[in-house]
């Protein structure tokens, strides 16, 4: 009787160690790769990539850090403007009016040691902006700079919200400055150069595509990019990356990263491309959070509306909604108002408050700067007799910028 | 990426979950968007911001608004045959860029990056004879003697990053750099021309 209560005893300890074990290793394991403050990283998604994961915990212990370092100055300027953009194709949930058009904003921070930190550089590739008829605007980022007041020679560091050409097209134009980028960003441009075709027969191609049954190069404008899953990556963007990475001026990022004091990089893996990035600064009307495209409107962050989906999972592009409201929570009331889009059509207007100061950039082909929040210390940068030409009355002119007559 | 609710402290909570915290700044952020709507209303004439309209507006939509001038027959035919080399070249290109860029990160070792390369610097030969056999009509002549210079520069680009396999020195990749540069910004403004909607905005 005892000798068989013993061997079920036994036997139920084989047992127990047999299913315990192995959740132990897991756990171990979970432990042994992760980040070094990580505790919460058990309640990650399992659809979200490690590097890409921050819990709540994680990211108001960045505002913490954030909230101890120098408060940063910060404008946005007009890089260049789409022009009657279908505002469906922007945001699906949107249809009035039926066209808009949509700015594409470049960030300024400026620390106060004088340092200029960028958040994405703009178009590059004006044959295409000017010559597919969509845009208007254009004027260079170091120009634009110095038009209002900023040195562009005190750029130190880009912080690229993704690498499509309309995003980190002047990269060339601040050869001393030191590139972020994720390395998600890049590994996906390289997957999608031989994106499989062996489930889709070819329906959805690579880029720039070939038909995988005959071998032909197919299209545009029948199969251009637009249907490929990775698009906006032309050979002149990578090879300016190379270049940075070539020169020792990049830094190749895995996730989160602590850029400088008062400055916080956040993943927001395919909040627009696999490899979006945030950039979270600290400021006098506390925690900026730009976000590049993953933030194309910030009425799309205010409503929980989704906007510009390129390689975007919509359930990570409102994670990354969440992660401003988060980053922002304990910023004076501001929420939402602090989180910085790209493409919001209301933009350098009173309508989205942050970007109300505003005014036309001098000399500035119709593009425009907002002043969002000034440093202890720092001038302000608006004229004392700002133009603000409303843009349906200022007539931009397109720069000479073609090889072909 | 995500950030679990339950996780926020209720305080800083500020998603569906948390919309009572908010209620207060929130109900007074819509009233002043409200306010601030109806003033800019009635300080700036409709049509202002985002919508264009009247004789200024035209003009900056004409200014904006070049079409590409009809091709003749010759030249879409020549821009037909172009563009299934300009994808190799292009493909070529980025995988050797990023070759060179993960060899740096040490996420491919150098057995991987001098495949890339060989590969990159047969589809540029091969697209420099393709480009060789094309007949350009006389107004794209100078487009398509830029297409090949650009075809040369990246050869000789590879060309450059193929010395490192043989003599281990890293600096090659430095020195190739600016060739495969300026050939790519000499297929992007051609590109720009000849396939306009190559790159669809994003």
């Amino acid at each position: 009787m005892i000798r068989r209560l013993l061997l079920t005893l036994a036997g139920a300890l084989v047992a127990l160690a047999a299913l315990g074990i192995p959740q132990l290793l897991q756990a171990n394991d979970d432990r042994g790769r992760g980040h070094d403050d990580d505790r919460d990283d058990h309640g990650r998604p399992p659809q979200t990539l490690r590097s890409g994961f921050e819990s709540s915990g994680q990211l108001l212990r960045d505002v913490a850090w954030s909230e101890q370092g120098p408060k940063h100055s910060a404008w946005i300027v007009e890089s260049s403007r789409f022009l009657n953009v279908p505002h469906r194709a922007f945001q699906p949930d949107v249809g009035d009016p039926p066209t808009v058009d949509l700015p594409v904003n470049v960030g300024i921070i400026k620390s106060p040691d004088g340092q200029i930190t960028l958040y994405d550089t703009g178009w590059k590739q004006l044959a295409y902006i000017f010559d597919w008829n969509t845009s208007c605007c254009w004027y260079g980022l170091r120009n634009q700079m110095t038009a209002i007041g900023l040195n562009p020679d005190h750029v130190t560091a880009i912080v690229v919200g993704h690498g499509h050409w309309d995003h980190s097209g002047q990269l060339s134009e601040f050869p001393n400055a030191v590139l972020y980028i994720q390395k998600e960003e890049l590994k996906q441009i390289d997957f999608f150069l031989d994106y499989p075709i062996e489930f889709n027969n070819g329906n959805i191609r690579a880029v720039n595509t070939v038909n995988p049954r005959t071998g032909e190069q197919v299209g545009p404008p029948q199969q251009a990019c637009a249907r490929s899953p990775v698009c906006g990556y032309p050979p002149q963007t990578v090879q300016e990356i190379l270049g940075k990475t070539l020169a020792h001026k990049a830094r190749i990022i895995d996730g989160r990263h602590h850029l400088a004091p008062g400055m916080v990089i956040h993943p927001a893996f395919r909040g627009h491309t696999y490899g979006s990035q945030l950039l979270q600064v600290n400021t006098a009307r506390g925690q900026l959070v730009f976000g590049s495209d993953t933030y194309s409107s910030w009425t799309g962050i205010r409503d929980w509306l989704v906007a510009n989906i390129q390689q975007t999972d919509t359930i990570q592009q409102f994670l990354a909604y969440e992660k401003c409201y988060v980053l922002t929570s304990t910023s004076q009331g501001n929420s939402f108002n602090n989180c910085i889009a790209a493409h919001e059509p209301t933009a350098y207007t009173a309508a989205y408050p942050i970007t109300s100061n505003w005014w036309n950039i001098p000399n500035g082909n119709c593009s425009r700067a907002a002043e969002l929040v000034l440093a202890p210390g720092e001038a302000t940068h608006v004229p004392a007799n700002p133009n603000r030409t409303p843009a349906s009355q200022c007539v931009s002119t397109i720069p000479p910028h073609a090889i072909m007559k | 990426m995500h950030a679990p609710r339950s996780r926020v402290s209720p305080a800083h909570t500020a998603d569906r979950g948390g919309r009572s915290v908010f209620a207060g700044p929130l109900t007074f952020v819509l009233i002043a968007f409200a306010a601030l709507a109806a003033g800019a209303l009635l300080f700036f004439k409709p049509g202002d911001g985002t919508l264009r309209d009247g004789d200024a507006a035209a003009a900056m939509a004409a200014a904006a608004k070049r079409t590409r001038p009809a091709l003749s027959a010759d030249e879409e035919r020549y821009i037909r045959a172009l563009w299934p080399i300009h994808g190799d070249v292009e493909r070529s290109t980025m995988r050797m860029s990023l070759g060179q860029i993960f060899y740096t990160t040490k996420d491919v070792d150098a057995g991987e990056l001098k495949t890339r390369v060989e590969h990159a610097l047969a589809v540029y030969k091969s697209a420099r004879a393709r480009i060789e056999g094309l007949q350009p009509p006389a107004t794209l002549r100078a487009q398509h003697d830029e297409y090949l210079a650009a075809v040369r520069l990246f050869e000789e680009s590879a060309s450059e990053v193929m010395k490192m396999f043989s003599d281990g020195r890293e600096d090659h990749l430095l020195a190739a750099h600016p060739k495969g540069q300026a050939g790519a910004d000499k297929i992007r403004e051609i590109g720009g021309k000849f396939w306009p909607q190559e790159f669809a905005p994003h």
